[in-house]
């Protein structure tokens, strides 16, 4: 019992549960809505990066950890195969989820946080978030075979039938409401409100938590300057998200479930949604505890732990690490690398127009393959920093003290 | 038209109206929940017990009450009620007459005042119409001028009528008032008898649960006038800090605490106590005569507590100490006080697991939090003793355990250096002072600055002892003296515990230590003075200086053995500090001391401390050269051979190179440190290392060593440390632990106190399970103290808070208390208490003088007895006057100051109200008066114990010492020495001034009066006293009456007394030498002053002038 809490709190680490979460996600994108096959290319390259994550996992103890997990999981669902979207093993998989859950409880640790009445609403979160990404991808699926079958999709049979307001809707809905104020009610007398100290400018709380929605937000403040993550990411999301009808002309999968017919979109929104946003949320919610520092789901939160912290920029990798020399004084050339490497980031667009995404530029035009693929790499810079920060320390890529900015 | 095709629903619609229907009362009793968990509240439940519990005291009694209401009483009363119905019913055929003629001039009044009133708004408006028609010139003037003649004449025969008939209606009204008097009377009587009957009846409506209190308590229907309702208590100048801003404390425990201002709740325990303690104040007299019934009364109610059946438990106890804290008529009155402001805790709160309840003990934490909470609250949690009870970590001010509720009392008299009726706290504080706490934790508050250094002179070390003695010392004190202050800072838990450090770094630690050690020593004999002192001159007698040591006093402030019985056991063991009073662990132990020092110091020690340091808190106790002798002689045998024989280890080289290179490299390279290493002798390191040492340990904030000189005391400071947050104590890893001290199992609950505790018992707990570099581990010193001392520092921690009140709350803020403050710091400072009783409390030295006629005074009555001249010259060298020479404890001379002896001058001056100054001296008395003192002088024997010849204050003849009934002071010294007015009255009543004094109370209280009698009002008659009635006779001018009368009047009595004292003192002693040491000459007696007028009724008339303004 104890090896498996153990095994997980590791796994939970954030540079660990995000890499696993985030090459999960690709297989069960690739193997399961693509059909993929272990055998074929792609599937090749996800079975190499599993053992990749073993061999130096040897050396990382850490990785062997993920590596496990990783060839676990992606033999389970290659095992699966288009099975996962059964219903019975849908029920099945909620039914483990639950059951860790609840057995999990029983750790004092874990029920300390996972059952603080606050806590309990992001918890809801990951189950609901789990089965409606699921029933989503599951319709998509099934409307997928029927259409490479030669058929239409389900929604699309159904759009002769006629229905009353009442009852059908206005009935249902209130049946909703009544039965929501009664979840309401019993809710907020069972778990009381969780009241702490009063306020006082002197002293903030430990861990000092922002509200759960901004909690993504916060989790980046981590990885970014606050001028980034705090003005010019959020402003991205919001303006990228009001992007999307203009981006997004594939009339295609209008009004019905469909992955195939609109993977590209479907794969970065849940991306964005679920790995970068909702991840983070839950990961700030439960994984982050006194100073900010990261504690497993059944790791006691103690204020005194102390985590080395000693991070350094790109600069010093490149003068100090691969010339053997004080960085140069002169921050135009101190920070070249970086300021390169940046420009080089933010001009792939054009490179690859002409080169693989040379399909996507056709299709679209200029300006929507512009803009779009502008929004898609900030949105990767993301995880790209979170993984170059875990891997080797890295604090800024482009670190200009003199006039304040950083990336 | 075609028929519309049904279309099919999508849902079964029978299906979803059962959804409907079921979701539907699924909601209704939702909003069932709402009202049911807002209406169960825990606090409604203990006000319904209490309730009952209320109920069923009132009903029985109620029945006590109507068994006690005498039965025949009632039932003659009754009968007479009847008798006089009969009677009325006899004479029927009157009374319906009279009452028949009541009635009809009842009516003829009505009748004839609403004419009245009519005609008189008639006339008003007929006032105005004439007025306004003259004025306005109108042609119907005259006319409507007639009118109103007319009207005011009817008007005015109706005044009349209506004066006639009130006039018959009243003596109608008197005729039948006869008849219903005399029922009246009667059932008056019975209502007098009843009343307290109805009063609990009235009290038992209040309290009943059932018939209109149901009702109002009903849920819904509550929030018109329940009975179940939150109290509180707001206190406008006590306050919460809420960080941004001070609010007033909102307290509302009563709404559980119901019975907390109420008598007759308490435990049986406290019942007990309560019963004993009012018992022992009546018999005494102390009660007032007019209050013995009510406290014969609560007697009688706690006796009752005491045998019924069930204990009352909490929260529906009464405050076990109403006089003094939560009674209307205590100091601190619950609408004032609140409860909060001293108890702590959340003050709005109404819910158990909310106020911050802290469980006193491990064992009740186990009991409360092993309960399961509820969801609803209810009889069950409490059967229990459980109200959802669990560790909050975000209550800021959680209550005082029970164990330091005194702590409550700091915040509010910290101006104070003793708390009256505060033993707990004044014990506390005391001992915080004695131990010196303040000297390396900073306390920024009154009562712990302006203090002295706690430990002694370290700069002449070597003139005083050697380097051996000083390891062994260092290394243990407590090896050397059980006793000792001086903590144990080496050789501790976190450095040699086999069971906390693992062996390589044991070893390692105990070469530090020793290294430490060796340089503490080495710094401090090579910075010493060597200053030569001289041996006495002749050889001393042990024998003898044993007697002086056990009486001249030193054993106030001294204790001679290491070793006595235990009570219990009955075995030999080692005495520990609290075996003692506090006041004589103010000096060493005396053991040993022939082991630590020498004899050429002890004799000029004794001599006089001064000399050796200026600021050496022991006074000198004036020894001649001989007695001195005798005293080093004595002191000398004290040896302590076995402790001088634990060998010394050698300090290890590389040691003491280890710690010295770890101080250098926090200023220099590890290189130059080595260099500079190299560079010095093993002395000179030792000697580095020995000045680091001081500033590492805090050597300097007990001791004063030359060149640490403004250096900040090491310790946190504690100004507000009871205000600081649980999170900031650093509780490492321990939980439980064996206590060294006493091997007993501890266990450290999670609250501040606990941490304090166990911080002060065993300083370095928390480093248990640490993983610590050397320099890093805890340095706090090892005070070895009990769990009562433990708890008291804790008390006197925890009450230190920036909680904060208005200045009109706070305790002693006024001008006066101030200047009394300040005097009983001075007296605690210089441990007067060790040979004085100061307000009441002192005198450790009795237990070592057998006879009480040796004791050092009773200064109780100070304040209001001695003249302040007098005072002042006396404090500042004791031999100015000598008041009762027989005695072999002395008055030490301490070397005050001008500003220190005034202070004290003032304090008691302020103690006993009396202005410092006032010309009483100067008074001339009448002869008259002399003489009638003089008679009564004789009458009464004084002259049996006390001596008037006049003597020379500084020799003073001895009485013969062994007849002890002689020994009282010559009144020849009470003229300079006492206070006019308090002569007479010491007189009169010695004993309530000093209980237990020998001077006899020749004017006993009358028991029922409480006024004075005079033992001469019979005896001036008898054949014995008939040459004193001759003599006295012409100064009443014959007047026999006058005479007889006089002698009852014990005042007038006195004050003859006094005046014939004050005609035979002396007026003028020596001036007190400025260093208190050479006596110098005596000045000439001044003249005297002229005549006063005689007294008439025996009172002198007072010189106002005097009074009031020596401020």
């Amino acid at each position: 019992m104890t090896f498996i809490k153990d095994f997980i709190n590791v796994l939970s680490a954030s540079s660990i549960s995000f890499l696993l979460l985030s090459s999960i996600f690709a297989f069960i994108v690739y193997f399961n809505l693509l059909d993929g096959q272990l055998r074929t290319k792609g599937g090749k390259l996800f079975l190499g990066l599993g053992i990749a994550f073993v061999l130096i996992g040897l050396f990382i103890r850490p990785l062997l950890y993920l590596g496990i997990a990783y060839l676990a999981i992606m033999f389970g669902l290659a095992h699966l195969g288009p099975r996962l979207w059964d219903r019975k093993v849908g029920k099945w998989l909620l039914i483990f989820m639950l059951a860790g859950f609840f057995v999990s409880m029983l750790d004092p640790n874990f029920f300390l946080i996972a059952a603080k009445p606050d806590n309990v609403p992001i918890g809801a979160m990951i189950f609901l978030l789990g089965i409606f990404t699921w029933i989503a991808l599951r319709k998509a699926y099934l409307n997928d075979k029927q259409i490479a079958a030669g058929g239409i999709p389900w929604e699309k049979t159904e759009t002769s039938e006629k229905l009353f307001v009442w009852p059908d809707l206005v009935y249902t809905e209130m049946l909703c409401m009544i039965l929501l104020t009664i979840v309401m009610i019993v809710w907020s007398i069972v778990l009381r409100a969780p009241l702490e100290e009063a306020a006082n400018p002197t002293s903030s709380p430990n861990p000092a938590k922002a509200p759960w929605y901004f909690l993504g937000l916060q989790e980046m403040l981590v990885y970014f300057d606050p001028w980034l993550a705090g003005v010019v990411l959020p402003t991205l999301i919001i303006v990228g998200l009001m992007a999307i009808p203009y981006i997004d002309t594939n009339p295609k999968g209008a009004g019905y479930y469909s992955f195939r017919e609109r993977k590209w979109e479907i794969g970065i929104f849940l991306y964005g949604f679920l790995v970068l946003w909702s991840f983070l949320i839950i990961t700030g919610t439960f994984l982050r505890g006194p100073n900010w520092n990261f504690f497993g789901p059944y790791e006691y939160w103690d204020p005194n732990k102390l985590v080395p912290l000693v991070n350094i920029d790109l600069s010093e990798f490149f003068w100090v690490s691969l010339f053997h020399m004080p960085p140069p004084r002169l921050w135009v050339i101190r920070e070249l690398p970086g300021i390169l490497l940046v420009v080089g980031y933010l001009s792939l667009p054009p490179l690859l127009a002409t080169g693989p995404f040379r399909r996507f530029y056709l299709k679209m035009g200029a300006t929507r393959y512009y803009v779009g693929a502008f929004l898609f790499l900030i949105m990767m810079a993301l995880p790209i920093k979170m993984v170059l920060r875990w891997l080797f320390n890295l604090k800024y890529i482009v670190h200009i003290q003199e006039i304040f900015f950083n990336i | 038209m075609k028929p519309q095709e049904p279309i099919p629903h999508n849902y079964s619609m029978r299906g979803l109206n059962l959804i409907f229907a079921l979701s539907s009362i699924g909601l209704l009793m939702a909003t069932g929940l709402i009202v049911g968990y807002d209406y169960v509240r825990g606090w409604k439940w203990f006000q319904r017990e209490f309730m009952r519990m209320q109920q069923e005291r009132i009903e029985s009694d109620l029945r006590a009450a109507q068994l006690e209401t005498n039965k025949t009483q009632l039932a003659d009363l009754d009968r007479r009620v009847r008798e006089n119905e009969v009677d009325i019913a006899r004479h029927r055929d009157q009374y319906v007459l009279a009452q028949k003629d009541l009635d009809r001039w009842e009516g003829e009044h009505y009748a004839a005042d609403q004419d009245f009133r009519f005609a008189k708004a008639r006339l008003d408006a007929q006032r105005y119409i004439a007025e306004a028609s003259v004025v306005e010139k109108r042609s119907d003037g005259p006319r409507q001028l007639a009118e109103y003649k007319r009207q005011d004449r009817h008007f005015n025969d109706l005044v009349l009528r209506l004066q006639d008939v009130t006039r018959k209606r009243d003596a109608a009204k008197a005729r039948v008032d006869v008849w219903l008097g005399k029922i009246k009377t009667e059932e008056d009587k019975r209502k007098e008898l009843t009343a307290s009957v109805d009063l609990l009846n009235k009290q038992l409506q209040t309290v009943q649960l059932t018939g209109p209190n149901l009702i109002l308590n009903l849920p819904m229907l509550d929030f018109v006038n329940p009975t179940f309702k939150v109290d509180q208590v707001v206190l406008s100048d006590l306050f919460v800090d809420v960080n941004y801003m001070h609010v007033p404390r909102v307290d509302r425990c009563m709404t559980c605490h119901r019975a907390i201002d109420r008598p007759g709740f308490e435990s049986k325990k406290e019942a007990a106590r309560l019963t004993q303690e009012l018992q022992q104040k009546l018999d005494s007299f102390q009660i007032a005569q007019e209050k013995r019934k009510d406290v014969e009364d609560r007697i009688a109610q706690l006796k009752r507590i005491e045998d019924a059946p069930q204990d009352t438990l909490n929260p529906w106890r009464t405050h076990p100490k109403l006089d003094l804290f939560v009674g209307s008529a205590s100091p601190h009155p619950l609408l004032d006080f609140g409860c909060t402001a001293c108890h702590r805790g959340q003050d709005r709160a109404t819910e158990f697991g909310r106020a911050g309840h802290v469980p006193a003990s491990p064992r009740m934490e186990r009991r409360w939090a092993s309960a399961v909470s509820t969801l609803l609250p209810g009889p069950w949690d409490y059967n229990k003793r459980h109200w959802a009870w669990e560790e909050n970590p975000f209550n800021e001010t959680p209550m005082y355990p029970r164990q330091y509720y005194e702590a409550g009392c700091i915040k509010c008299h910290s101006g104070q250096t003793w708390v009256d009726q505060g033993d707990e706290i004044n014990k506390a504080t005391s001992t915080v002072e004695l131990y010196g706490c303040y000297a390396c934790h900073k306390i920024n508050n009154w009562r712990f600055t302006d203090l002295r250094r706690p430990g002694p002179d370290l700069n002449g070390i070597a003139e005083k002892t050697t380097p051996e003695w000083a390891f062994r010392w260092i290394s243990e004190p407590h090896n050397f003296r059980s006793t000792t202050r001086m903590p144990s800072f080496f050789y501790q838990r976190n450095m040699i515990d086999p069971s906390v450090v693992p062996a390589p770094e044991r070893e390692q630690n105990i070469r530090y230590q020793d290294a430490e050690i060796h340089s503490l020593v080495t710094y401090l004999f090579s910075k010493s003075s060597h200053r030569p002192w001289q041996p006495p001159a002749g050889a001393g007698d042990a024998g003898r200086g044993k007697q002086l040591v056990e009486s001249v006093g030193c054993m106030a402030c001294h204790i001679d053995s290491e070793w006595l019985k235990d009570e219990k056991s009955g075995q030999n063991r080692l005495a520990r500090r609290d075996d003692y009073p506090l006041e004589r662990n103010y000096g060493f132990n005396l053991t040993g001391v022939g082991t630590k020092t020498h004899a050429a110091w002890i004799y000029n020690w004794v001599k006089n401390p001064k000399n050796y340091y200026a600021d050496a808190p022991m006074p000198s106790l004036r020894l001649t050269d001989q007695e001195a002798a005798d005293v080093t002689a004595f002191l000398l045998t004290l040896q302590k051979p076995q402790f001088m024989t634990s060998t010394i280890r050698p300090p290890d080289p590389a040691a003491v190179h280890d710690l010295a290179k770890g101080y250098l490299v926090n200023t220099l390279s590890d290189r130059d440190a080595e260099a500079k290493l190299r560079a010095m002798p093993l002395h000179d390191q030792l000697v580095f290392l020995g000045q680091r040492s001081i500033e590492k340990y805090g050597c300097y904030s007990c001791h004063n060593i030359k060149g640490f000189e403004g250096l900040k005391p090491i310790g946190t400071e504690l100004t507000v440390e009871g205000s600081k947050a649980l999170h900031l104590f650093d509780f490492g890893f321990v939980h439980d632990y064996i206590s060294a001290e006493d091997g007993k199992h501890e266990h450290i609950q999670d609250n501040v106190a606990s941490w304090v505790y166990n911080k002060v018992r065993n300083p370095r707990i928390y480093d248990d399970k640490r993983t610590k570099t050397y320099g890093d581990k805890l340095k706090m010193p090892n005070f070895h103290l009990t769990q009562d001392e433990a708890r008291r520092i804790t008390m006197v921690v925890l009450g230190l808070t920036k909680d904060l009140v208005a200045p009109e709350k706070m305790a002693a803020l006024d001008s006066r208390s101030r200047l009394m403050e300040e005097g009983r710091k001075r007296v605690s400072q210089h441990n007067c208490r060790g040979c004085h009783v100061v307000d009441g409390k002192g005198r450790a030295i009795a237990s070592t003088i057998a006879d009480t006629n040796f004791l050092p005074p009773d200064l109780s009555p100070e304040g209001s007895r001695a003249q302040s001249p007098w005072l002042f010259n006396f404090l500042k060298d004791p031999t100015v006057m000598k008041i009762r020479p027989w005695l072999n404890v002395r008055m030490p001379t301490f070397h005050f100051t001008d500003q220190e002896t005034n202070t004290l001058v003032t304090f008691f001056a302020e103690e006993g109200k009396a202005a410092q100054f006032d010309t009483m001296r100067a008074m001339h008395l009448p002869a008259a008066n002399v003489v009638i003192g003089k008679t009564v002088f004789d009458m009464l024997r004084c002259a049996q114990c006390h001596v008037m010849a006049p003597v020379d204050p500084e020799n003073p003849p001895k009485p013969t010492v062994a007849d002890t009934t002689s020994l009282a002071p010559n009144l020849t010294l009470a003229k300079l020495r006492l206070r006019h007015d308090w002569i007479a009255d010491w007189i009169r009543r010695p004993n309530e001034m000093i209980p237990g004094t020998r001077m006899p109370t020749n004017f006993p209280r009358d028991a029922a009066t409480g006024g004075f009698q005079s033992p001469l009002a019979m005896a001036i008659d008898t054949p014995q006293f008939a040459q004193y009635k001759s003599r006295l006779l012409p100064y009443f001018r014959g007047d026999e009456k006058e005479l007889r009368r006089t002698m009852t009047d014990a005042v007038a009595l006195t004050d003859y007394l006094r005046d014939y004292i004050w005609s035979i003192g002396i007026n003028q002693m020596r001036a007190a030498s400025p260093d208190g040491e050479v006596p110098t000459v005596l000045q000439p007696s001044t003249p005297a002053t002229p005549a006063m007028p005689a007294l008439k009724s025996g009172r002198l008339e007072r010189v106002q002038a005097g009074r009031g303004g020596g401020r």
